[in-house]
Protein backbone atom coordinates (compact mmCIF):
# COMPACT_ATOMS: atom_id res chain seq x y z
CA UNK A 1 0.00 0.00 0.00
CA UNK A 2 2.78 2.38 0.97
CA UNK A 3 4.55 1.44 -2.27
CA UNK A 4 1.51 2.39 -4.37
CA UNK A 5 1.07 5.83 -2.77
CA UNK A 6 4.77 6.50 -3.26
CA UNK A 7 4.64 5.80 -6.97
CA UNK A 8 1.54 7.90 -7.31
CA UNK A 9 3.37 10.76 -5.64
CA UNK A 10 6.34 10.44 -8.00
CA UNK A 11 4.15 10.49 -11.05
CA UNK A 12 2.44 13.61 -9.80
CA UNK A 13 5.68 15.50 -9.32
CA UNK A 14 7.49 14.24 -12.41
CA UNK A 15 4.95 13.81 -15.16
CA UNK A 16 4.95 17.44 -16.33
CA UNK A 17 8.73 17.20 -16.90
CA UNK A 18 8.58 14.47 -19.53
CA UNK A 19 6.86 15.22 -22.83
CA UNK A 20 6.64 11.49 -23.53
CA UNK A 21 4.99 10.91 -20.16
CA UNK A 22 7.90 8.99 -18.64
CA UNK A 23 11.66 9.21 -18.23
CA UNK A 24 13.56 7.78 -21.21
CA UNK A 25 16.27 6.42 -18.91
CA UNK A 26 13.98 5.05 -16.18
CA UNK A 27 15.57 7.55 -13.80
CA UNK A 28 14.19 10.49 -11.88
CA UNK A 29 14.48 13.93 -13.50
CA UNK A 30 16.62 15.34 -10.69
CA UNK A 31 19.07 12.44 -10.83
CA UNK A 32 19.61 12.79 -14.59
CA UNK A 33 20.12 16.53 -14.21
CA UNK A 34 22.62 15.93 -11.39
CA UNK A 35 24.60 13.67 -13.74
CA UNK A 36 24.56 16.30 -16.46
CA UNK A 37 25.59 19.00 -14.00
CA UNK A 38 28.51 16.78 -13.02
CA UNK A 39 29.50 16.45 -16.68
CA UNK A 40 29.50 20.24 -17.02
CA UNK A 41 31.67 20.37 -13.90
CA UNK A 42 33.98 17.81 -15.51
CA UNK A 43 34.52 20.32 -18.32
CA UNK A 44 35.83 22.88 -15.80
CA UNK A 45 38.14 20.40 -14.12
CA UNK A 46 39.23 19.03 -17.48
CA UNK A 47 40.19 22.53 -18.67
CA UNK A 48 42.38 22.89 -15.57
CA UNK A 49 43.96 19.49 -16.15
CA UNK A 50 44.49 20.33 -19.85
CA UNK A 51 46.39 23.46 -18.74
CA UNK A 52 48.32 21.23 -16.33
CA UNK A 53 49.26 18.71 -19.04
CA UNK A 54 50.38 21.38 -21.52
CA UNK A 55 52.41 23.41 -18.99
CA UNK A 56 53.96 20.36 -17.39
CA UNK A 57 55.31 18.96 -20.63
CA UNK A 58 56.46 22.43 -21.69
CA UNK A 59 58.64 22.49 -18.57
CA UNK A 60 60.08 19.06 -19.48
CA UNK A 61 62.64 17.59 -17.10
CA UNK A 62 62.62 20.72 -14.90
CA UNK A 63 59.23 19.72 -13.45
CA UNK A 64 59.66 19.00 -9.69
CA UNK A 65 59.40 15.48 -8.27
CA UNK A 66 56.29 15.01 -6.11
CA UNK A 67 58.11 12.92 -3.50
CA UNK A 68 60.42 15.91 -2.84
CA UNK A 69 57.72 18.60 -2.75
CA UNK A 70 55.25 16.63 -0.63
CA UNK A 71 57.82 15.01 1.65
CA UNK A 72 56.62 16.02 5.10
CA UNK A 73 53.68 15.74 7.50
CA UNK A 74 52.64 19.39 7.91
CA UNK A 75 50.39 19.09 11.00
CA UNK A 76 52.55 20.35 13.95
CA UNK A 77 50.86 18.15 16.60
CA UNK A 78 51.25 14.97 14.52
CA UNK A 79 54.83 15.92 13.60
CA UNK A 80 55.71 16.20 17.32
CA UNK A 81 54.25 12.74 18.04
CA UNK A 82 56.17 11.27 15.10
CA UNK A 83 59.42 12.85 16.37
CA UNK A 84 58.85 11.25 19.78
CA UNK A 85 58.39 7.89 18.05
CA UNK A 86 61.74 8.40 16.33
CA UNK A 87 60.32 9.06 12.85
CA UNK A 88 61.46 12.16 10.99
CA UNK A 89 58.25 13.94 9.85
CA UNK A 90 60.23 15.73 7.13
CA UNK A 91 61.01 12.44 5.35
CA UNK A 92 57.62 10.81 4.87
CA UNK A 93 56.92 11.32 1.17
CA UNK A 94 53.26 11.00 0.09
CA UNK A 95 52.14 9.54 3.43
CA UNK A 96 50.12 12.61 4.39
CA UNK A 97 48.34 12.88 1.04
CA UNK A 98 47.60 9.14 1.12
CA UNK A 99 45.81 9.72 4.40
CA UNK A 100 43.76 12.49 2.72
CA UNK A 101 42.90 10.12 -0.14
CA UNK A 102 41.88 7.49 2.37
CA UNK A 103 39.56 10.00 4.10
CA UNK A 104 37.78 10.63 0.79
CA UNK A 105 37.45 6.91 -0.04
CA UNK A 106 35.99 6.17 3.40
CA UNK A 107 33.56 9.09 3.07
CA UNK A 108 32.48 7.78 -0.33
CA UNK A 109 31.78 4.39 1.24
CA UNK A 110 29.70 5.83 4.09
CA UNK A 111 27.84 8.01 1.58
CA UNK A 112 26.87 5.04 -0.58
CA UNK A 113 25.77 3.21 2.57
CA UNK A 114 23.54 6.19 3.42
CA UNK A 115 22.02 5.97 -0.06
CA UNK A 116 21.33 2.25 0.47
CA UNK A 117 19.68 2.90 3.84
CA UNK A 118 17.57 5.48 2.00
CA UNK A 119 16.37 2.75 -0.40
CA UNK A 120 15.19 0.88 2.70
CA UNK A 121 13.40 4.02 4.03
CA UNK A 122 15.59 3.74 7.15
CA UNK A 123 15.71 7.33 8.42
CA UNK A 124 18.23 6.88 11.25
CA UNK A 125 20.36 4.63 9.06
CA UNK A 126 20.74 7.54 6.63
CA UNK A 127 21.64 9.94 9.45
CA UNK A 128 24.06 7.40 10.97
CA UNK A 129 26.05 7.11 7.72
CA UNK A 130 25.85 10.78 6.72
CA UNK A 131 27.52 11.84 9.97
CA UNK A 132 30.91 10.12 9.31
CA UNK A 133 30.70 11.34 5.70
CA UNK A 134 30.54 14.93 6.93
CA UNK A 135 33.36 14.33 9.44
CA UNK A 136 35.64 12.89 6.74
CA UNK A 137 34.84 15.87 4.48
CA UNK A 138 35.73 18.36 7.21
CA UNK A 139 38.86 16.33 7.98
CA UNK A 140 39.92 16.49 4.33
CA UNK A 141 39.52 20.28 4.14
CA UNK A 142 41.41 20.65 7.44
CA UNK A 143 44.27 18.51 6.08
CA UNK A 144 44.33 20.69 2.99
CA UNK A 145 44.58 23.80 5.17
CA UNK A 146 47.71 22.43 6.89
CA UNK A 147 49.26 21.31 3.62
CA UNK A 148 48.66 24.66 1.93
CA UNK A 149 50.06 26.71 4.83
CA UNK A 150 53.11 24.42 4.98
CA UNK A 151 53.75 24.86 1.24
CA UNK A 152 53.18 28.63 1.37
CA UNK A 153 55.65 28.91 4.27
CA UNK A 154 58.18 26.92 2.25
CA UNK A 155 57.96 29.65 -0.43
CA UNK A 156 55.65 27.97 -2.95
CA UNK A 157 52.90 30.49 -3.68
CA UNK A 158 50.85 31.55 -6.69
CA UNK A 159 53.52 34.10 -7.62
CA UNK A 160 56.77 32.51 -6.41
CA UNK A 161 58.44 29.12 -6.69
CA UNK A 162 60.15 27.51 -3.69
CA UNK A 163 63.64 26.01 -3.62
CA UNK A 164 62.23 22.50 -4.18
CA UNK A 165 59.61 23.31 -6.82
CA UNK A 166 61.71 25.74 -8.96
CA UNK A 167 59.02 25.81 -11.67
CA UNK A 168 56.51 28.63 -11.02
CA UNK A 169 53.70 26.88 -12.91
CA UNK A 170 53.74 23.95 -10.47
CA UNK A 171 52.58 26.08 -7.54
CA UNK A 172 50.08 28.01 -9.63
CA UNK A 173 48.45 24.87 -11.00
CA UNK A 174 48.58 23.14 -7.62
CA UNK A 175 46.79 25.95 -5.78
CA UNK A 176 44.17 26.53 -8.48
CA UNK A 177 43.31 22.84 -9.01
CA UNK A 178 43.42 21.62 -5.41
CA UNK A 179 41.73 24.87 -4.37
CA UNK A 180 38.88 24.34 -6.80
CA UNK A 181 38.58 20.75 -5.61
CA UNK A 182 38.63 21.86 -1.96
CA UNK A 183 35.85 24.33 -2.76
CA UNK A 184 33.79 21.41 -4.06
CA UNK A 185 34.47 19.41 -0.89
CA UNK A 186 33.45 22.41 1.26
CA UNK A 187 30.24 22.82 -0.74
CA UNK A 188 29.57 19.09 -0.42
CA UNK A 189 30.02 19.24 3.37
CA UNK A 190 27.52 22.13 3.62
CA UNK A 191 24.99 20.25 1.44
CA UNK A 192 25.50 17.04 3.43
CA UNK A 193 24.85 18.84 6.72
CA UNK A 194 21.61 20.18 5.24
CA UNK A 195 20.79 16.65 4.04
CA UNK A 196 21.44 15.08 7.42
CA UNK A 197 19.31 17.66 9.26
CA UNK A 198 16.48 17.28 6.71
CA UNK A 199 16.60 13.48 6.98
CA UNK A 200 16.58 13.63 10.79
CA UNK A 201 13.55 15.94 10.66
CA UNK A 202 11.69 13.35 8.58
CA UNK A 203 11.50 15.53 5.44
CA UNK A 204 12.14 12.59 3.08
CA UNK A 205 9.71 10.28 4.90
CA UNK A 206 7.04 12.85 4.04
CA UNK A 207 8.19 12.98 0.40
CA UNK A 208 8.03 9.18 0.26
CA UNK A 209 11.53 8.45 -1.01
CA UNK A 210 15.17 9.33 -0.33
CA UNK A 211 16.18 10.31 -3.86
CA UNK A 212 17.79 13.52 -2.56
CA UNK A 213 20.36 11.40 -0.67
CA UNK A 214 21.17 9.67 -3.94
CA UNK A 215 21.52 12.96 -5.85
CA UNK A 216 23.87 14.51 -3.32
CA UNK A 217 25.61 11.13 -3.11
CA UNK A 218 26.39 11.41 -6.83
CA UNK A 219 27.92 14.84 -6.21
CA UNK A 220 30.00 13.52 -3.33
CA UNK A 221 31.34 10.57 -5.36
CA UNK A 222 32.19 13.00 -8.15
CA UNK A 223 34.40 14.93 -5.71
CA UNK A 224 36.15 11.62 -4.95
CA UNK A 225 36.42 10.91 -8.67
CA UNK A 226 38.09 14.25 -9.38
CA UNK A 227 40.51 13.62 -6.52
CA UNK A 228 41.64 10.41 -8.25
CA UNK A 229 42.84 12.58 -11.16
CA UNK A 230 44.28 15.35 -9.00
CA UNK A 231 46.12 12.71 -6.95
CA UNK A 232 47.41 11.07 -10.14
CA UNK A 233 48.61 14.32 -11.75
CA UNK A 234 50.22 16.04 -8.78
CA UNK A 235 51.38 13.25 -6.50
CA UNK A 236 51.99 10.12 -8.57
CA UNK A 237 53.19 11.11 -12.06
CA UNK B 1 -2.77 9.83 -17.30
CA UNK B 2 -1.82 6.15 -17.38
CA UNK B 3 1.75 4.94 -17.17
CA UNK B 4 3.10 1.64 -18.42
CA UNK B 5 5.76 1.58 -15.73
CA UNK B 6 6.92 3.76 -12.83
CA UNK B 7 8.51 7.01 -14.07
CA UNK B 8 11.04 7.21 -11.29
CA UNK B 9 13.97 4.88 -10.96
CA UNK B 10 14.10 2.05 -8.50
CA UNK B 11 13.86 3.95 -5.20
CA UNK B 12 12.84 1.14 -2.85
CA UNK B 13 14.87 -2.00 -2.39
CA UNK B 14 13.89 -5.48 -1.27
CA UNK B 15 15.89 -7.39 1.37
CA UNK B 16 17.77 -9.35 -1.32
CA UNK B 17 18.75 -6.24 -3.29
CA UNK B 18 19.87 -4.56 -0.08
CA UNK B 19 22.20 -7.37 1.01
CA UNK B 20 23.61 -7.71 -2.54
CA UNK B 21 24.21 -3.96 -2.66
CA UNK B 22 26.00 -3.98 0.68
CA UNK B 23 28.31 -6.79 -0.44
CA UNK B 24 29.10 -5.02 -3.72
CA UNK B 25 29.95 -1.76 -1.97
CA UNK B 26 32.14 -3.49 0.61
CA UNK B 27 34.07 -5.20 -2.19
CA UNK B 28 34.51 -1.84 -3.93
CA UNK B 29 35.99 -0.03 -0.94
CA UNK B 30 38.44 -2.91 -0.36
CA UNK B 31 39.54 -2.71 -4.03
CA UNK B 32 39.89 1.10 -3.89
CA UNK B 33 41.97 0.98 -0.68
CA UNK B 34 44.25 -1.78 -1.94
CA UNK B 35 44.82 -0.03 -5.29
CA UNK B 36 45.66 3.26 -3.54
CA UNK B 37 48.10 1.59 -1.15
CA UNK B 38 49.80 -0.23 -4.06
CA UNK B 39 50.02 3.01 -6.08
CA UNK B 40 51.65 4.95 -3.26
CA UNK B 41 53.93 2.02 -2.44
CA UNK B 42 55.20 1.82 -6.01
CA UNK B 43 55.62 5.62 -6.25
CA UNK B 44 57.66 5.82 -3.03
CA UNK B 45 59.82 2.77 -3.70
CA UNK B 46 60.56 3.84 -7.29
CA UNK B 47 61.61 7.33 -6.15
CA UNK B 48 63.81 5.78 -3.45
CA UNK B 49 65.61 3.36 -5.78
CA UNK B 50 65.84 5.56 -8.91
CA UNK B 51 66.81 9.01 -7.64
CA UNK B 52 67.44 10.62 -11.04
CA UNK B 53 64.07 9.56 -12.50
CA UNK B 54 65.44 6.39 -14.04
CA UNK B 55 64.92 4.65 -17.35
CA UNK B 56 61.55 3.08 -16.55
CA UNK B 57 59.77 6.25 -15.42
CA UNK B 58 57.36 6.05 -18.39
CA UNK B 59 56.36 2.51 -17.43
CA UNK B 60 55.64 3.51 -13.81
CA UNK B 61 53.57 6.47 -15.06
CA UNK B 62 51.59 4.20 -17.38
CA UNK B 63 51.00 1.80 -14.48
CA UNK B 64 49.72 4.67 -12.30
CA UNK B 65 47.35 5.78 -15.07
CA UNK B 66 45.98 2.22 -15.41
CA UNK B 67 45.46 1.99 -11.63
CA UNK B 68 43.59 5.32 -11.71
CA UNK B 69 41.35 4.05 -14.50
CA UNK B 70 40.54 1.00 -12.33
CA UNK B 71 39.61 3.31 -9.45
CA UNK B 72 37.43 5.48 -11.71
CA UNK B 73 35.62 2.40 -13.08
CA UNK B 74 34.85 1.22 -9.55
CA UNK B 75 33.74 4.66 -8.29
CA UNK B 76 31.55 5.41 -11.31
CA UNK B 77 30.26 1.88 -11.75
CA UNK B 78 29.45 0.86 -8.19
CA UNK B 79 29.39 3.96 -6.00
CA UNK B 80 27.62 6.13 -8.58
CA UNK B 81 25.54 3.13 -9.64
CA UNK B 82 26.27 3.77 -13.32
CA UNK B 83 26.76 0.15 -14.40
CA UNK B 84 23.16 -0.62 -13.39
CA UNK B 85 21.65 2.20 -15.51
CA UNK B 86 20.33 1.96 -19.06
CA UNK B 87 22.93 1.64 -21.80
CA UNK B 88 22.05 4.90 -23.54
CA UNK B 89 22.36 6.80 -20.29
CA UNK B 90 25.79 5.27 -19.63
CA UNK B 91 26.88 6.38 -23.10
CA UNK B 92 25.54 9.91 -22.67
CA UNK B 93 27.65 10.27 -19.53
CA UNK B 94 30.73 8.32 -20.58
CA UNK B 95 31.34 9.71 -24.09
CA UNK B 96 31.89 13.39 -23.07
CA UNK B 97 33.99 12.11 -20.17
CA UNK B 98 36.24 10.00 -22.42
CA UNK B 99 36.71 12.82 -24.95
CA UNK B 100 37.85 15.10 -22.13
CA UNK B 101 40.35 12.48 -20.93
CA UNK B 102 41.70 12.35 -24.48
CA UNK B 103 41.93 16.17 -24.54
CA UNK B 104 44.17 16.04 -21.45
CA UNK B 105 46.43 13.42 -23.06
CA UNK B 106 46.50 15.33 -26.36
CA UNK B 107 47.58 18.55 -24.63
CA UNK B 108 50.39 16.69 -22.91
CA UNK B 109 51.80 15.99 -26.40
CA UNK B 110 51.11 19.62 -27.34
CA UNK B 111 53.14 20.77 -24.33
CA UNK B 112 56.03 18.48 -25.28
CA UNK B 113 55.96 20.04 -28.74
CA UNK B 114 56.09 23.58 -27.27
CA UNK B 115 59.05 22.48 -25.17
CA UNK B 116 60.82 21.18 -28.30
CA UNK B 117 60.13 24.36 -30.26
CA UNK B 118 61.36 26.49 -27.37
CA UNK B 119 64.67 24.60 -27.21
CA UNK B 120 64.96 24.94 -30.97
CA UNK B 121 64.44 28.73 -30.78
CA UNK B 122 66.94 29.02 -27.93
CA UNK B 123 69.66 27.76 -30.28
CA UNK B 124 69.66 31.14 -32.04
Amino acid sequence: MAEATTLHHDQETDQHLWEGGRSPFKLGYGKIMMWYFLISDTFTFASFLIAYAALRFTAGAAWPKPAEVFASVPVPAVAKILEKLGINPEHLPLVYVSFMTFLLIVSSYTMVRAVQEGYRMNKWGVVKFLFPTILCGIGFVACQYYEWSHLIHSGMTATTASATTKVLNFGQLFFVITGFHGLHVTGGVVLNIWLMVSAANGKFDKVGHYEMVEKLGLYWHFVDLVWVYVFLCFYLL
Amino acid sequence: MDFEEPVQGHLHWTDGEYSDGRKEVLKTIVVLSVVTVVEVGIAISYDTFAKDGGKYRWFISLLMAVFSVVKVIYIMGTFMHLKHEKKMFILSVLLPFLFLIWAIIAFAFEGASWNYMRSWLNAF
